[in-house]
Formats: structure tokens, C-alpha cells, sequence
């Protein structure tokens, strides 16, 4: 029994998560390029949390992006946060955010909660803006430090190097995306795909779906937090677009093109976003139009995103190969 | 087999296409930081051009190939810093310049500046040669201080009994740095500032801004907005009949392109300040001009021209200096005086800012229009830059 859960945790999906946080930067020309996908990977991974295992479209989710980076890098400007203490910040302050939206938002359903995280994703575009002397307005937030990595006062990494810092996000993603297999393949997991399903049955066979739904909206929000503070973090600098509903938007786009309801389908939706816009827009400079024209795709013919397609293929092969093997076999028979 | 062969055919196509972004050619290579896509691509484009063309005109320095290579910033700050992170780290690259928006040209100087390369960039924000100078950003366009007191002093001069002003200002630092200019001017001429409309980032309905300002009965209307905010803003105040009751001044317009998208009658009897164009006689604009017809058959407008120099400018400095290290090529920068399409302009040590002309234009009707370009008559031109020792730059 014990075992199981343990190959359930660490075997499968997540060996093939780690495969590809190896494999990337050996493959991408920088490893920047893999840090800035890993990065919304873990953003596309927590939506995937409220989207794909909760049923909740969320527009707020570059508030808790935007929020974890801009109260981490003012912690580290004007604190000397640490590495683990900022990111510890933006964690608290994106379950914070997410609390807050969450609370009120839950109480509606359908487009009536999309519309309320729509308004609060507007609303803390525009917080943010004000508070120029905090977030640097529409300059954005220069001069951000990325800190090295110290563990009880021994300095493990300084972090300098984009192939340090590669690693530093790779494990941390992959402790966040065991983390994640664990919430989901627990009671409260299959509550949460429960009440996806059916929030009134869930709720008549007496669970308290707001509270469900709230918690996931504060793990989602935390998680969400660390990415943004990353992010500031790897660019040293935060742009007000961080919080801006493109960055909400952005998040959905990757979450749904990798697989809602699949973890390792948050890296491919964050993979091939960021890969597509780099290269596509070398060639054309309307490569957005492809953007569309790709997701209108996933959407007709892979509902369930790209490792949903990539699972179908698989499933059709295995078919294809069973057919043949009992074929060969009929005829030896004949 | 099959398989292997498929996938391998695949992985290499896809290595292919984006170690391509990134390679960097033999000799010296300039990194165009330009938004070819997304949000500010119309912009974007222009520059690309002028970074090219520029690059193309030059052909070898110190007897090495120059090469150019395109960064698109997607309209993305973020990208856009990352873009340069990788072409410094894979490509060693130290030569940069455009970037359309503030926040872009402020990240990448920092990021510049970390290797000590050079970055020549036209955004706007003041800071970039202000709080937040440093040794490898230089800017080319005349900061808030020179748009003001170029566009409103000479229409103050020109039209003494008009005392009464009234601004639309866009809420934010380059808004608030372009009205704080306006209101010393205000208070040094005995203008009297008979109200202001903020409006936001994102506003493009005007309406109520505008209802405001005919209400106090002003005699200037002064639009502290850019790009497609001041281009509907002045829409909206032609249609509310604002230009037969009071004067209107866009102190911060983009030039040719704006005027080609607003046309003859919007901007007849129209004041505009701009950071070039293309009609100016000098000898390398008169060469600019005669160089863009040939080449792309159009007439150059500000983005063209604003990269066009800027990347010239590195060129030259690198063929001055005699080495392609970057920091011995900003020092050489700092201080140079080279003809550039506004005429003789000066890169200032203290701050990086390129002292150079601002035009005050004024648009004229379809009918006194020489050709398809000619849309404004230039009405006066000047240089005007903060003293030195009034400077919010502090190099260390």
C-alpha cells in the first residue's frame, strides 16, 4: 500500500518532469530561455490547480504573479531579504492575495466568478500603477537582487550564473510539482475534482465546497507568488505587465494548451508558448495570428491539450499494435 | 527506425531554428532591441529599418564585417530583458540599441551597463540619463525638459494674449515629468494653468477630459499624451469643434507616421512638437532622406531616423576608439559632436543625453501640401537641456 503511493508520487509523470527539467537546458540555446519556461511552468502548473482539478477559470492569476514579485523584490531592495526568506514572502503574499480574491470571488459561480477575478485583476493592474513610488509605476521595478543561495549561513551558490540559477529553479519546481501530485492525489485532491464535477453533489454528501475551493485558491495563489518572485529574479527587474491582465491571460493560454487537469502538461502549455513566440517571431512579426490559429487548434482537436493529444496518439498506437499483434497471431493460427 | 529518424529530423529543426536566434556572426555585431511584433510593432519596424540600413551604409569597421541582429522585444519588457541576457551570455554581444518602451530601455541599460557594453536608445523616460544613468546608456531624443520648452515657450512668444492654458496629462512618471516641465514654464511666462485632466495608462475615450477643459475656456489646449492616447485625444477634441475655440499644442508627438495616421484635416492648425523630421536641412539628413527613398521608397520618420543615428554613432565610436571593447567605446562617446540628422549634436559627458534640435510643427491643409509627406511647416527648432549642475545623474 505504501508503496504504491510512493510510485504514485515519484514514478511516472513526475520521472518524466524531471527527465525534461535535465534534458532542456541541453537542448535550448540559453539557459535562460529554460528558466523563463520552468518558471511559467510552475504558474501554468498552479492554475492547473483552480482550472484543470478545481473547474476554476481564473483571470487573477497575474495578481498573485505580480504581487509575490513586487513584495519580494521590495523585501530584498529595501530589506536585504534572502534568497529562501523572499521567496518565503512572495509564497505568504500570493496565498494572501489568493485569500482575498478567492473569498469573494467563490461566492459567485460561472461567468459571475469570472467576472469578479476579471475586476480584481483590473483593480490591482491599477493599484499597482499608483503606487509608483513602491512598484516604479510604469518604469517598472529596476535594480532587483537576485541573492545567493545560503542554507544556516553557508553559501551553497551565488546564483550568478544562468546555469546556476537554472538548477536552483529546476529543483525547486520539481519540489513544487511533487507537492502538487501530492494535494491532488489526496482526499482533499479528489474533493476538489469532486466538486469540479458536480459542486452540488459534492456539497449534498456534506462537504463545505467554498472552504475546498478556498484553499485551493491559497495553494494555487502561493505557488503562483513564488513564479512571479523568480521571475523578478532571473530578469532582475519587474515590469508592470507582471500584473497586468495579459499575464493572467497568458497563464490560462498555457495551461489550456498544455492540458488542464495534467501537471506535466503545465510544462508543455509553458514550453510551447514561450518556445513558439521565440522563434515564430523571428520569422514573422504577425506570429501572433499562429498563436491564435495554434490554440484554436488545441481547442477543436485536443480538448485536452497537448499531453492529452499526447496521450491519444499513445493510445492509438498501443491499438494499433495490439490489431496487428492478434492479426499475425489469427493468421499462425489459420 | 522510422521513429528515430522522424524525431531526430524534428529535435534538429527545432535546434536549428532557435540556436539561430542567437548566433552572432564574425566582427561586430549590433543588437537591434526592436518591438517587430506585438503591441508596438508599427514602431518596431521603422527602427528595425533605420538599425539596418544603418549597419548596411557602414559595411567594415576596423577592417571587420558589421553584422545585425535583430532582438524582438514581443512589446515585452520582460522578453526584451531576457533577449539581451542571452546575447550577452551566448553571444558576448555588448552593442545595443533602440527599445521602444521606458521600462524596456531602463531594464537593458541596467543590464548593459552589468557588462559594461553600450547601449544608444531613443525612449523617453528621463531617468534613463537621470536617476537611473550610467556609464553604457546613452539616449538620443530630447528629454521632457527641451519637448516643453521648445514646443510651449515659442507658441507663448508667438501669441502673447493667450494666457490661459489647460493640459491633459496621462497619469504617470513621463506624464508627470512632461506637465512639472509645463507648469515652470507656465509660472516663468505668467501663464495662467486653468486646470489639468489626468487620465490613465489605458484611457482611449476622451470625451469627458475634453468636456472639462471647454468648460474652463481656455485658450491653448496643451496634450501632454503620445502615441495612440494623443492621436484620439486630438480626434475627439476635432470633433467637439475644439480647434475654432482655442489653440491645441501635442507636445510629445512621433512625427511623420502620426501625421500620416491623422491626415491633413485633423492636423491643420495644429501645433505639434516633435523629435525630428524629415523635411530638416542638414547635410546628413538631406542624405538620410535621399538614402531611405532610394532604398525603401518612403520618406524617413522618427524611429527610422532615431536608430538610423543611433547605431551610426556606435560605428563610429568603435572605428574612433580602434577596439571593439565596449568600455573604451563609451568613453570615446562621452563628449563626441558628430552631424547627425538634426544637425551638429553633441553626446554630453555628464548625463549620456544627445544634445540635439526639438521642432515645433504646425499642420497644414490638404490643399498647401507639397507632396504626400508635407503635412506641417516647421515653425521654430531649438535645443534646450537642464544645466548640468541641476543633474539627477550620479555616476559612481
Amino acid at each position: 500500500m505504501m508503496k504504491q503511493k510512493k510510485s504514485s508520487l515519484f514514478g511516472g509523470v513526475t520521472l518524466a518532469a524531471l527527465a525534461t527539467v535535465i534534458v532542456m537546458p541541453m537542448l535550448l540555446p540559453s539557459a535562460t530561455l529554460a528558466t523563463e519556461i520552468l518558471i511559467f511552468a510552475m504558474a501554468a502548473l498552479a492554475c492547473n490547480l483552480l482550472l484543470g482539478y478545481t473547474g476554476l477559470l481564473s483571470f487573477g492569476q497575474g495578481i498573485f504573479f505580480g504581487g509575490g514579485a513586487y513584495v519580494a523584490s521590495i523585501c530584498m531592495i529595501n530589506w536585504n531579504f534572502g534568497l529562501l526568506s523572499a521567496l518565503l514572502t512572495a509564497m505568504l503574499t500570493g496565498a494572501l492575495l489568493a485569500g482575498l480574491v478567492g473569498a469573494l470571488s467563490i461566492r459567485r459561480t460561472g461567468i459571475y466568478f469570472v467576472m469578479l477575478t476579471l475586476s480584481f485583476s483590473q483593480m490591482a493592474y491599477f493599484i499597482a500603477y499608483s503606487l509608483s513610488d513602491w512598484t516604479g509605476g510604469d518604469n517598472g521595478l529596476l535594480d532587483i537582487p537576485r541573492p545567493a543561495l545560503t542554507l544556516l549561513g553557508f553559501e551553497i551558490s551565488d546564483l550568478v550564473s544562468s546555469q546556476a540559477f537554472y538548477a536552483f529553479v529546476g529543483t525547486l519546481f520539481m519540489v513544487i510539482f511533487v507537492f502538487a501530485r501530492r494535494v491532488i492525489h489526496s482526499p482533499f485532491g479528489t474533493t476538489l475534482v469532486a466538486i469540479r464535477e458536480n459542486e452540488n453533489r459534492a456539497s449534498a454528501v456534506g462537504f463545505s465546497t467554498n472552504h475546498f475551493k478556498l484553499l485551493a485558491f491559497v495553494i494555487s495563489g502561493g505557488i503562483t507568488g513564488i513564479a512571479g518572485a523568480l521571475y523578478a529574479m532571473l530578469l532582475n527587474f519587474a515590469p508592470l505587465s507582471n500584473i497586468e491582465l495579459q499575464m493572467s491571460e497568458s497563464i490560462l493560454i498555457m495551461t489550456i494548451i498544455g492540458g488542464t487537469g495534467s501537471l506535466f502538461g503545465s510544462i508543455l502549455g509553458a514550453g510551447s508558448i514561450v518556445l513558439l513566440g521565440d522563434v515564430l517571431s523571428a520569422v514573422w512579426p504577425r506570429w501572433m495570428i499562429l498563436l491564435g490559429v495554434a490554440l484554436i487548434a488545441v481547442v477543436l482537436f485536443m480538448p485536452s491539450g497537448l499531453w492529452g493529444g499526447v496521450g491519444s496518439v499513445a493510445d492509438r498506437w498501443r491499438e494499433y499494435r495490439r490489431r496487428k499483434a492478434s492479426a499475425i497471431k489469427s493468421q499462425e493460427v489459420n | 527506425m522510422k521513429k528515430m529518424i522522424l524525431r531526430n529530423v524534428l529535435l534538429s529543426a527545432v535546434l536549428s531554428a532557435t540556436t539561430s536566434l542567437s548566433f552572432a556572426a564574425e566582427g561586430v555585431t549590433i543588437y537591434g532591441v526592436k518591438s517587430v511584433s506585438g503591441a508596438f510593432a508599427s514602431y518596431g519596424k521603422y527602427a528595425d529599418m533605420g538599425s539596418k540600413l544603418a549597419v548596411e551604409d557602414y559595411g567594415t569597421v576596423l577592417g571587420q564585417p558589421v553584422s545585425y541582429q535583430t532582438l524582438d522585444t514581443e512589446g515585452n519588457a520582460g522578453k526584451a530583458v531576457r533577449k539581451v541576457q542571452e546575447a550577452i551570455s551566448q553571444d558576448d554581444a555588448r552593442f545595443f540599441d533602440g527599445a521602444t518602451l521606458s521600462s524596456t530601455a531602463l531594464a537593458i541599460g541596467k543590464e548593459v551597463n552589468k557588462v559594461n557594453g553600450v547601449f544608444v536608445t531613443p525612449a523617453g523616460a528621463d531617468e534613463l540619463t537621470g536617476s537611473d544613468c550610467n556609464m553604457s546608456t546613452f539616449r538620443w531624443s530630447v528629454p521632457t525638459y527641451g519637448a516643453i520648452r521648445e514646443t510651449v515657450k515659442p507658441l507663448i512668444d508667438q501669441f502673447p494674449d493667450k494666457k490661459r492654458w489647460y493640459t491633459i496629462t496621462p497619469q504617470y512618471v513621463f506624464g508627470e515629468a512632461l506637465l512639472d516641465n509645463a507648469k515652470e514654464v507656465f509660472a516663468a511666462e505668467g501663464i495662467e494653468h486653468v486646470g489639468n485632466s489626468y487620465h490613465s495608462l489605458k484611457e482611449q475615450e476622451f470625451s469627458g477630459y475634453l468636456t472639462n477643459a471647454m468648460a474652463a475656456q481656455p485658450d491653448v489646449l496643451l496634450l501632454l499624451n503620445f502615441g495612440s492616447q494623443s492621436s484620439n485625444a486630438l480626434r475627439q477634441a476635432i470633433n467637439f469643434g475644439l480647434k475654432n475655440q482655442m489653440t491645441i499644442l501635442m507636445a510629445w508627438s512621433s512625427g511623420l507616421d502620426q501625421l500620416q495616421e491623422l491626415g491633413p484635416d485633423i492636423a491643420e492648425g495644429v501645433y505639434f512638437g516633435a523629435q525630428y523630421w524629415h523635411t530638416v536641412d542638414t547635410p546628413m539628413n538631406n542624405a538620410l532622406v535621399k538614402r531611405v527613398n532610394e532604398v525603401y521608397g518612403m520618406n524617413p520618420n522618427y524611429p527610422l531616423a532615431a536608430d538610423y543615428i543611433s547605431t551610426t554613432v556606435i560605428l563610429d565610436a568603435i572605428a574612433k576608439a580602434g577596439t571593439t571593447d565596449s568600455a573604451a567605446v563609451a568613453k570615446v562617446m562621452e563628449g563626441t559632436t558628430y552631424a547627425g540628422p538634426t544637425g551638429s549634436e553633441t553626446i554630453r559627458s555628464a548625463d549620456h543625453q544627445v544634445l540635439k534640435d526639438y521642432y515645433l510643427l504646425k499642420g497644414k491643409s490638404a490643399a498647401d501640401m507639397a507632396d504626400a509627406d508635407d503635412f506641417v511647416d516647421i515653425i521654430s527648432s531649438g535645443k534646450s537641456f537642464p544645466d548640468e549642475s541641476t543633474l539627477m545623474c550620479k555616476r559612481s
